[in-house]
């Protein structure tokens, strides 16, 4: 057997080994998030989630989002915020230095004037120009914060947990709607676990290109009509509902999305806030909590609800596509490489025996391992080496697996909540899983190693310009309309 | 008509002699396909179920409120009467339909909707034809399943339609290890137990978690006839934290002066959290007595104690004590003690009018800020 034949022989093992491993966590993902989702199906059916509207006992929630350049929608957008039902929350808008009159429009909007707020510096954050308060009590709990460009969205967020009131805050988009009962769900986790201090919750996003929405709140919900927010709406079910509800099980959780998470404010500035230099500033924070978490013995757990409480607008053109996931990969890189010291470390318990190394192997290198294995193909084709009914076997496998383990996401999604109006609106996202193998999957590696190698050359990139189209509106007369 | 079967012939031929690689790529294959079009077939008769369910529900339930509407909630001979006294026409309610299970569920669900938006003699009729419709042996029945939801179920119907359960079938229940278990078993017994509703505040070794007491403040707080305990006896004697912290919500609650003796000691506890509870019970009841105490143990306590003595200063208001505040302001390191502070002076404003401006003339650009905050009425926290 010449050298090369050797190499081949074990990459061949390594990766059979490195396939068989991803499929069986993927088997053992859909067994735990059935477990978990039943029971929260179980728990939510007694319907006790309203009863903390109307306590006094509710802790108080700071709601932060930050805008930059959001003018667009973000009167409808706030106002959509204004409608939580929670007897006891702020909600903080950091204009992050905005070019256009997103703060204008909102000054006028909401009469806000200027306050003399005692800003305290836990984090430091680019400087903050002004803060408002409304004069008109009807939106009391409402501040905004104008900042300088901090050129991330992690700067934003920071000064947002600098002023916050309360103990736990939500961090979530300004161009994201929320469910009315957001606040409700999230804390819930919070107050009904007993030993462990929970820092964080999370909850299942969706997209929201073919909703219909009314004043910001969701009145209709659609899977999206065009094919590419249709395949990160399959994406997301099967991220939130079958991968972060198989984790949470574990209390493993990896990451609480950027979008939406209620995060421990205590926890969450001594762990130094969110990270202004990185690409993947929600993962990163949670990676330091956890870290903070071990270091000083807190007992912690993450928790995740398979409930969709939150709808963002997805990139419907490849191109805005390619710089978000491109932005989201070079964050776990950067995230892989910043905190390496936890990997396979006994004393970061779970999150250095599991999380670290599963983001690490199947996360982060996947896309280097499917890229390398297309070229092994092809050189294999060109030396006439291929045993044409196993690889066609084998590919034919792999296939039917991801189908399948798409599918159960759907499943679980569709037999607890139902979500959907028709049965056509049901059977458009079943067959978006079919498609995802050839057309959407090799535009996420191509991307993830664009973000790799932005990552290893250091490029220059900034946050936010996402090119919003708005949010589809119920208005009288009209069936839809763009804002 | 003999293709399909060549066909899985020449297949199954195939693969008895195919490589092993192959032939668990093959098992492989077929397993997933077989779940894929289970999983499609599962989301296909799950949605059916749940639309006919639907369905069925939105033709029940107006049939249900007219029978209500018509035989109770405007039956006005009802109105003026002891409700005890005329017996509910029950008769209506024999219908075919509520033979059915699912339907006689619905009649719960929709007695108990309407029991929990009227009161008086009303509701107690919607008791009676509770009773009368034999619906309380379904929720028993419920009570007796195996299952931790339907039992959980049982004792919300049994609670809310005011039915007595036996205190041996309830008070193991309340040390449940089944967290929702447990506190609904917790919630019944308070609201149904005749003699002792607290009795498992004695008893409970399991903690009682934030949501439990949202639950159990809910339910003490809205029920009517419930003989309010002096809360100083499981603060002075019980070893469950939970409980004593529980216990010092609603001594602020009914403002038990009772008990203020008993929160005091608390003081003195080792346990931070549970001292920084009692201050902060203190400050709610606006006890100024204690002020005095508050001040010479200041130095020596965690920040959260710390702040709560300053917020405490500031509910009672009793314009002693401007100069502590007045130093803590100037002195203190940490920015939530000075602005606690100075929140605390602005309460105390009536006694310290003067130096609040010449605090506002003198102080540094960051107290100053501190300061118009704490006067902003804008600004709430």
């Amino acid at each position: 057997m010449s050298f090369w034949q050797t190499i081949g022989r074990i990459y061949e093992s390594s990766v059979f080994v490195y396939g068989t491993v991803l499929l069986f966590i993927y088997a053992m993902l859909a067994v735990f998030s059935m477990i978990a989702v039943r029971a929260y199906a179980r728990k939510d059916k007694l319907g006790q989630g309203n009863m903390l509207n109307s306590s006094p006992l509710a802790p108080g929630i700071t709601v932060l989002a930050p805008a930059y350049n959001e003018g667009l929608t973000i009167i409808y957008n706030v106002r959509s915020l204004l409608t939580l039902n929670y007897p006891k929350y702020e909600i903080i808008i950091v204009n992050d230095g905005s070019t256009d009159n997103s703060l204008e429009q909102l000054i006028t909007e909401f009469e806000l004037v200027q306050v003399d707020f005692a800003y305290n510096v836990k984090i430091k954050t680019q400087p903050v120009r002004k803060i408002f308060k409304s004069t008109n009590p009807a939106y009391a709990q409402l501040m905004i914060i104008d900042k300088v460009n901090g050129k991330s969205k992690a700067d934003a967020v920071n000064a947002g947990i600098n002023a916050a009131s309360y103990n736990y805050f939500v961090c979530t988009d300004v161009d994201c709607i929320l469910d009315k009962n957001t606040l409700l769900e999230l804390i819930k986790p919070v107050m009904q676990e007993g030993t462990k201090r929970v820092i964080a919750t999370g909850a299942t996003l969706r997209i929201a290109n073919s909703c219909e929405f009314d004043q910001g709140v969701m009145t209709r919900m659609r899977p999206p009509r065009q094919l590419l927010p249709r395949f990160q709406e399959v994406e997301y079910i099967r991220a939130f509902v079958l991968g972060k509800m198989g984790w949470s099980l574990l209390n493993c959780v990896p990451n609480v999305s950027g979008g939406l998470g209620l995060f421990d404010k205590e926890v969450a500035i001594r762990s130094g806030g969110y990270d202004h230099s990185s690409f993947g500033e929600d993962m990163e924070l949670m990676t330091r909590m956890c870290r903070y978490a071990h270091d000083n013995k807190i007992n912690y757990a993450i928790r995740y609800i398979p409930k969709t409480l939150c709808w963002t607008e997805a990139p419907e053109s490849v191109k805005i596509f390619n710089r978000q996931r491109t932005r989201w990969s070079r964050g776990l890189a950067q995230l892989m490489f910043s905190h390496f010291g936890m990997f396979l470390n006994p004393r970061y318990g779970k999150m250095g025996l599991i999380i670290f190394p599963y983001n690490f192997f199947f996360e982060l290198l996947a896309p280097l391992v499917e890229v390398t294995g297309i070229i092994y193909y092809i050189v294999m084709i060109c030396l006439g080496q291929i045993n044409w009914p196993t690889a066609v076997m084998l590919l034919v496998f792999v296939y039917t697996y991801s189908v399948m383990i798409t599918t159960i996401a759907i499943l679980w999604d569709q037999l607890t909540f139902r979500y959907y109006r028709t049965w056509k609106e049901v059977a458009y996202l079943c067959m978006t899983p079919f498609m995802e193998f050839f057309l959407y999957h090799p535009l996420i590696v191509l991307f993830s190693l664009r973000g790799y190698y932005y990552f290893l050359t250091g490029k220059k990139s900034t946050w936010g310009n996402m090119q919003r189209r708005g949010f589809r509106q119920n208005v009288p007369g009209a069936k839809t309309a763009a804002v | 008509m003999n293709v399909l079967p060549v066909f899985f012939t020449s297949v199954l031929y195939n693969l008895r002699y195919a490589p092993l690689i192959i032939q668990i790529a093959c098992v492989f294959i077929f397993i997933a396909v077989t779940c894929t079009i289970t999983a499609y077939l599962s989301i296909l008769i799950g949605r059916y179920k749940g639309h006919r369910h639907e369905k069925k529900l939105a033709k029940l339930h107006p049939l249900i409120d007219q029978l209500l509407l018509d035989n109770v909630l405007m039956n006005e001979a009802l109105i003026h009467e002891d409700a005890e006294e005329i017996p509910v026409a029950a008769d209506a309610f024999h219908q075919p339909v509520f033979r059915k299970r699912w339907a006689r569920q619905a009649l719960i669900d929709r007695l108990i909707h309407y029991r929990n938006n009227v009161s008086g003699i009303m509701g107690e009729q919607l008791r009676n034809l509770y009773i009368q419709l034999e619906l309380d042996k379904e929720s028993l029945k419920k009570m007796k399943s195996r299952k931790w939801d339907k039992k959980v179920q049982a004792m919300a119907e049994l609670t809310s339609m005011n039915m007595s359960i036996a205190d041996v079938t309830i008070l193991p229940l309340t040390n449940s290890r089944n967290r929702e278990l447990r506190a609904a078993a917790r919630h019944a017994y308070i609201k149904l137990s005749k003699n002792e509703p607290f009795k498992f505040f004695d008893l409970a070794t399991e903690p009682l978690l934030l949501w439990d007491q949202v639950e159990l403040f809910r339910i003490i707080s809205t029920t009517e006839k419930i003989a309010i305990p002096n809360f100083a006896q499981w603060i002075t004697y019980s070893s469950n934290k939970s409980i004593i912290s529980f216990c010092l919500k609603l001594v602020v609650h009914y403002n038990q002066i009772s008990a203020v003796p008993a929160v005091e000691k608390l003081l003195d506890t080792r346990d931070h959290y549970l001292r920084a509870d009692a201050i902060n019970c203190l400050g709610k009841m606006q006890i100024a007595e204690v002020e005095d105490k508050l001040i010479r143990m200041y130095n020596s306590q965690p920040l959260n104690c710390q702040i709560e003595i300053l917020k405490l200063m500031g509910r009672v208001s009793s314009g002693k004590h401007v100069d502590f505040l007045r130093q803590e302001f100037l002195h203190s390191t940490d920015f939530d003690l000075r602005k606690n502070a100075a929140k605390s002076l602005i309460k105390n404003q009536w006694a310290a009018k003067n130096l609040i401006t010449e605090l506002v003339d003198t102080a540094t650009a960051e107290n100053k800020r501190i300061l118009k905050h704490c006067m902003n009425p804008l600004i709430k926290f």
